[in-house]
């Protein structure tokens, strides 16, 4: 694979089932007949992996050679003419399935894939008939065997396509899923079937065609078509991949992944895909309370909206804002984040206002400037320690295909490493790309600073915690910075001395936005919020935050909510509600933020929903107005980062 | 990154089932090639040499001599005829039974030595001496056939007679020994 | 003209202690290597294309045309001696191998001098366990000798001998597995292009020549390629080596020119069909190819001749069959053969073998009915022309050519409860 830019070369045309097609030079008939909309079967091809032209499925006629050829891995010719609908095709299409179904089980009833399955999609389009399996008999394999507690393996439904095996060498590259034995006793396993332990075994079910495997969790629950799917973000990380909720009655069933080749790439982690019971907890605030006119008692939520903002203001006129902190989270969206940075300096008058325990200091949008994307472009990429690919799993994945599709280097380095050494090495390149988890992003300036001497371009990519930490920044839920990182006048207190404020009884009011799982962990938090007079609270779940609120708003869950969220490299993406929220709960944050400040006297453009709010946000942070279609923010001076 | 080898969970075993000797045999295989993937059939053979198959640990072990997950090596292992999973009979009898041996009478010689030795096809006699194989390929000794391999040697133009005289060959060396 | 041998490959057998390096020395051995390394690579290539020499190990394809396939300057190349003789009916190479191992490693040598390659990798099938020790004893005599390693026979080429040994897979005889296996996976075809010549082992430019191939080269490097194609006929030259199996009286390997020799000369130089019976059906080729009738016996050796008949003579075998013979039966023992070897890649080769060889395993005890018979033909159908390899084509190839030929024997078995050939067998005696 060749590490240089392909250069673009003029496009060909082709004709499929007569219809002109134009591609470029390289592309698979395959991809030339989808091109032309015309759809062939394919078990074994797999648009992230290499060709492997085993299943045979996509055979067609091409010119006037005499034998079928797979589609999946023959390159286009100028004026190729393919023909995929004639009798030849359909008749080997019915012959190579009913090879498929000789040994098949056919137990589609009890089988997950169900509805969703390939082979059963297949067999139902092109398929024999009749089946002439009596004859045979078949050959028997495991059935049911877990090879984790995660994946189930089921061998006599699989049709050998090789996509595990290959995602296991090609993608992850642990190798873990291999082909056992020969001929017809071929099997798929690991060694000696021993458990799987890698962190990337919940898209083995994905890459199935058929029910061969299976996600443990999702055993027996559902079929296809009961479920809903609703395309959302993935609240595990920062990293932004792209998902469907599946649900039904009002529970998420399970996670799937929708293909986004800027972030994803088609995959995500275990902790994300199996992050489902997060999502469906029944610990939640079914209501509003408050103990602010008497003792503490359920109410409409705009009431208790309502009531907090007249504590709020009557405390606001004996104490003045300065005594008054806002506490966001990094798991709440754009507009939430700008609508409570709003209240707080806009409507409130203080500066201290924070998503987080950490300081950020000497923080610019150039510490995200590289995108994920990028990684394949950068000649080295340089990554600091082991923190960015825990925090964000499916980096790992984009680093590997770097380094063995993009033949980049890649240089992991401990994080407290000496810059000098590596700078010595890393040396006239280009584009140099320095990834690094926001613990260390001190040590990743001093290393970007330290390599941009020698090399073309230092480009910076720094991982944040939370879902949406990147966008409270963005949106200036930060002492120092305000929206678009412009430096604050004042600089407030940030969360660490919010809490200290507090517990030195300083503090007289504090609006604290759940679920914030940091914030909650940390020692003496419950202890601080009971010496601050008035806490007025928004989250979804009960804890330590919904304890200590005396005015109590329930909030909803991510997937329940409207709005955007930007990733680490600052995509700005929308989730969307799978779920209604949950009975009770009342209007959305975003619409109580917005009128807790028109309480206070604010002034807020528009309607307090999730699209308008958007507009608002957008025109205090231009750089978020051209990513309509989940892009990244373009921030003066990038050009279109795409 | 971790190696291939660890992600495999397959610690670089010091001991093992593999003696000194095998993994001398197999470094020096490896070092003959340009890639040390390429002496996987050769450490198995090294393996199968000295332990008469190829055992799980055998397969890991061979798996960390090249650098290579244990499953790969389990891959390789499975998919050739002539590594055996389970240990065989001392003496490991082929006998061809494709098309120029069965013209020249190899259905009977292999109905004599599954009488002889009391084994179905693809058996081990009781005395742990023979294992009985016919589901092999084409021997390459078409010219003396009906032909059959015993261990790494081929006997040609076969006959009762002549299979009894070397089985009884066969069992008093292996008494002897 | 009487049937006669023509020992070109197989002149020096009979020479004392030939197996050994100063035995094959004392018949002239490695003189030809040493000419050779006086000569440009492309002046031996040329010799070679003036020879007319053909691939040995089925598909005939022009020797020096496919060394001419790889990329000029592109280095390291690779040359792998396919010594992973499986073809059923053929044990040519095992003769060659046995018999006279440093002709083939002379071939290796100088075949690697006129490529340029840096290593020779011999790929010497898992079930010659004996000759592979014996080869690779010739390896070291051939080190020891100054004939391999760092300075070949005294000259700046170096070149690397591997003897490297299979474990038992068909399959590996196709040159793409081969390379799998030798770089230490399952032996699996690989998807062309690229092909070996451009990305082969190691993704490397590779050639992949038969055992056969190769040791012709020091006959045509010592007498020079013309003198070589003119032991044959101009669109066959060259002798080859033959082996008749089956219902002959002495089965065996033999050695004639192309071209002029007839598959009766063979049957003949095989002391005929045995005694008492008369000729059924020919498998020229090997297991793969399709069955000729005894109207085919005139046939000469000719690629085009019997590729004319609808059959090839492939690696160079003769299987003779007389009347007491099966065709449903033969067919059912390649069948299994082919289920037993297909790697298992494909689904129509898989599956296809599988489900072809049950209903052989039918048809040959009489079980089948005639629809299963007509299912047989369409599973070929399905399996011929569409499958990843040649296994799985050919895997379709000698029963369907039986079918047609014996059609009346394939159908007496449908429904029979038994072998009617075997039944009249019974009768007879």
């Amino acid at each position: 694979m060749s590490a240089e830019p392909r250069a673009p070369a003029d496009p060909l045309t082709v004709t499929i089932d007569g219809r002109a097609v134009e591609v470029a030079p390289g592309t698979l008939v395959w991809d030339a007949c989808e091109k032309a909309g015309v759809f062939v079967p394919v078990y074994c091809a797999h648009k992230k992996m290499e060709p492997v032209a085993v299943c045979r499925m996509c055979l067609v006629e091409v010119g006037t050679l005499p034998k079928l050829q797979p589609a999946c891995a023959t390159v286009v010719q100028a004026g190729m003419e393919v023909r995929t609908a004639t009798e030849k095709v359909r008749r080997f299409r019915e012959g190579n399935l009913e090879f498929l179904l000789l040994n098949h089980p056919l137990d589609c009833p009890v089988c997950d894939r169900g509805g969703e399955c390939d082979l059963q999609d297949f067999a139902q389009r092109y398929g024999p008939p009749r089946s002439r399996t009596a004859i045979t008999g078949k050959v028997h394999f495991d059935k049911a065997r877990p090879l984790s507690d995660r994946i189930m393996l089921d061998q006599e439904r699989c049709i050998l396509c090789w996509r595990c095996v290959r995602y296991c060498d090609e993608i992850t590259g642990d190798r873990a899923i291999v082909l056992q034995e020969r001929a017809v006793h071929t099997v798929v396993d690991t060694f000696e079937g021993r458990p799987l332990t890698g962190p990337f075994q919940g898209n083995l079910p994905e890459v199935c065609p058929v029910g061969a495997l299976t996600h443990t969790d999702y055993r027996f629950r559902s079929r296809p078509w009961d479920l809903q799917r609703t395309p959302s973000i993935c609240s595990g990380c920062s990293y932004g991949c792209n998902l469907g909720v599946d649900s039904r009655d009002d529970q998420v069933v399970r996670l799937v992944s929708q293909d986004n080749p800027d972030v994803d790439d088609s995959w995500l982690c275990d902790r994300g895909r199996y992050g489902v019971p997060d999502l469906n907890r029944t610990d939640r605030v079914v209501s509003a309370e408050t103990s602010l006119e008497g003792p503490r008692r359920p109410l409409a939520a705009t009431e208790a909206a309502a009531a907090a903002s007249r504590a709020l203001a009557g405390l606001l006129e004996r104490h003045g804002p300065l005594q008054v902190a806002c506490l966001g989270t990094s798991q709440m969206t754009n507009e939430e984040a700008f609508a409570l940075q709003w209240l707080a300096r806009d409507v409130i008058g203080t500066p201290h206002v924070d998503h987080q325990l950490r300081d950020w200091p000497q923080l610019s949008v150039e510490e995200f400037r590289l995108g994920i994307r990028e990684l394949e472009e950068c000649d080295t990429v340089v990554v600091l320690g082991e923190r960015p690919e825990q925090a964000t799993p499916v980096l790992t994945l984009r680093l590997r295909k770097a380094e063995h599709k993009c033949g980049r280097e890649v240089r992991r380095v401990a994080a407290d490493a000496d810059p000098a050494p590596l700078a010595a090495l890393v040396r006239g390149r280009r584009l140099v790309g320095v990834v690094a988890h926001e613990t260390d992003r001190t040590a990743a300036r001093e290393l970007a600073a330290a390599l941009a001497p020698g090399n073309g371009e230092v480009r910076r990519l720094t991982l944040t915690d939370g879902m949406n930490g990147r966008g409270c920044k963005d949106m200036g839920l930060l002492p120092h910075l305000l929206p678009g990182y412009q430096p604050a006048e004042r600089t407030g207190m940030g969360g660490r001395e919010i809490l200290a404020a507090a517990v030195a009884g300083r503090l007289r009011a504090l609006i604290v936005v759940g679920p914030n799982p940091e914030l909650e962990a940390e020692s003496g938090f419950e202890a601080a919020l009971q010496r601050v007079e008035l806490v007025i609270a928004l989250t979804p779940f009960l804890g330590a935050i919904s304890r200590q609120a005396r005015a109590l708003l329930p909030g909803r869950t991510i997937v329940e909510k409207q709005g955007t969220v930007t990733s680490s490299e600052g995509r700005v993406q929308r989730v969307r509600p799978a779920l209604h929220p949950r009975l009770g709960a009342g209007p959305s944050e975003l619409r109580l933020l917005i009128e807790i400040g028109r309480a206070l006297g604010g002034a807020w453009d528009g309607p307090p929903l999730a699209t308008p709010a958007f507009q608002v946000l957008a025109t205090a942070v231009p750089a978020y107005r051209s990513t309509r279609g989940g892009l990244r923010a373009a921030w003066p001076g990038w050009g279109s980062p795409g | 990154m971790a190696t291939v080898a660890e992600a495999a969970g397959t610690p670089a075993a010091s001991t093992g089932v593999l003696s000194h000797a095998t993994r001398e045999r197999i470094r020096t295989a490896r070092a003959r090639y340009p890639s040390p993937r390429s002496a996987a059939l050769p450490a198995l053979w090294a393996a199968q040499d000295q332990l008469g198959h190829v055992p799980a640990e055998a397969m890991a072990e061979v798996a960390d001599e090249l650098g290579i997950g244990a499953a790969e090596v389990e891959a390789v292992a499975t998919f050739y005829a002539m590594y055996f999973r389970r240990p065989p009979g001392r003496h490991f009898i082929q006998v061809c039974t494709n098309v120029s041996c069965a013209l020249r009478g190899a259905d009977d010689l292999l109905r004599h030595l599954e009488q002889r030795l009391g084994v179905a096809d693809g058996g081990t006699s009781a005395d742990g001496c023979f294992t009985l194989e016919s589901t092999v390929e084409c021997l390459g000794a078409c010219g003396g056939a009906p032909a059959l391999q015993v261990d790494r040697y081929s006997h040609e133009d076969c006959t009762a007679e002549r299979v009894d005289q070397l089985l009884d060959r066969l069992r008093a060396e292996g008494a002897g020994s | 003209m009487a049937a006669q041998e023509r020992r070109v490959l197989t002149r020096h057998l009979g020479s004392p202690d030939l197996t050994s390096l100063a035995g094959y020395e004392a018949v002239g051995g490695y003189a030809s290597l040493r000419q050779a390394l006086t000569m440009t690579p492309e002046a031996i290539t040329e010799q070679v294309r003036a020879s007319g020499l053909r691939g040995r190990g089925g598909a005939a394809f022009p020797t020096a045309t496919k060394w001419s396939f790889l990329p000029k300057g592109v280095f390291p190349r690779y040359l792998c001696v396919n010594a992973d003789e499986s073809e059923p009916g053929c044990f040519k190479d095992r003769v060659l191998l046995e018999s006279n191992p440093h002709q083939l490693l002379e071939g290796t040598l100088i075949a690697a001098f006129a490529l340029q390659a840096s290593h020779a990798f011999i790929y010497i099938r898992g079930e010659y366990r004996a000759q592979r020790e014996l080869l690779e004893r010739c390896v070291d005599e051939a080190y020891r000798g100054g004939y391999a390693g760092a300075s070949v026979a005294g000259s700046d080429f170096a070149c690397e001998l591997i003897v490297h040994g299979g474990a038992g897979a068909y399959i590996c005889g196709e040159e793409t597995a081969l390379l799998d296996s030798l770089e230490g996976l399952r032996g699996q075809p690989r998807l062309k292009p690229p092909f070996p010549a451009v990305r082969g082992l190691y993704g490397q430019p590779t050639v992949v020549n038969n055992v056969e191939t190769l040791s012709n080269l020091p006959y045509i490097v010592e007498h020079g390629g013309d003198a070589y194609a003119a032991l044959g006929t101009a669109a066959s030259p060259g002798t080859r080596l033959f082996c008749v199996s089956g219902h002959v009286e002495r089965p065996g390997t033999f050695e004639v020119p192309m071209g002029t020799t007839s598959l009766a000369d063979l049957v003949e130089l095989a002391g005929g069909v045995r005694t008492g019976h008369r000729l059924k059906a020919l498998q020229p080729g090997g297991g793969s190819m399709q069955v000729l009738g005894p109207e085919h016996l005139d046939l000469p050796l000719d690629f085009k001749a019997v590729a004319d008949a609808g059959s090839s003579l492939g690696a160079g075998a003769l299987v003779v069959m007389d009347e007491t013979t099966c065709l449903v039966e033969v067919s059912m023992r390649l069948v299994d053969f082919y289920h037993h070897e297909s790697c298992g890649k494909c689904v129509p080769c898989r599956e296809g073998t599988y489900f072809e060889s049950r209903l052989m395993h039918r048809l040959e005890a009489g079980l089948a009915s005639s629809d299963e018979l007509a299912t047989l033909a369409e599973i070929c159908e399905h399996m011929d022309g569409r499958c990843f390899c040649p296994l799985g084509d050919t895997a379709t190839w000698f029963v369907m050519s039986a079918y047609r030929m014996f059609g009346d024997e394939f159908r007496a078995h449908c429904g029979a409860g038994e072998c009617p050939v075997r039944a009249r067998g019974r009768r007879v005696a």
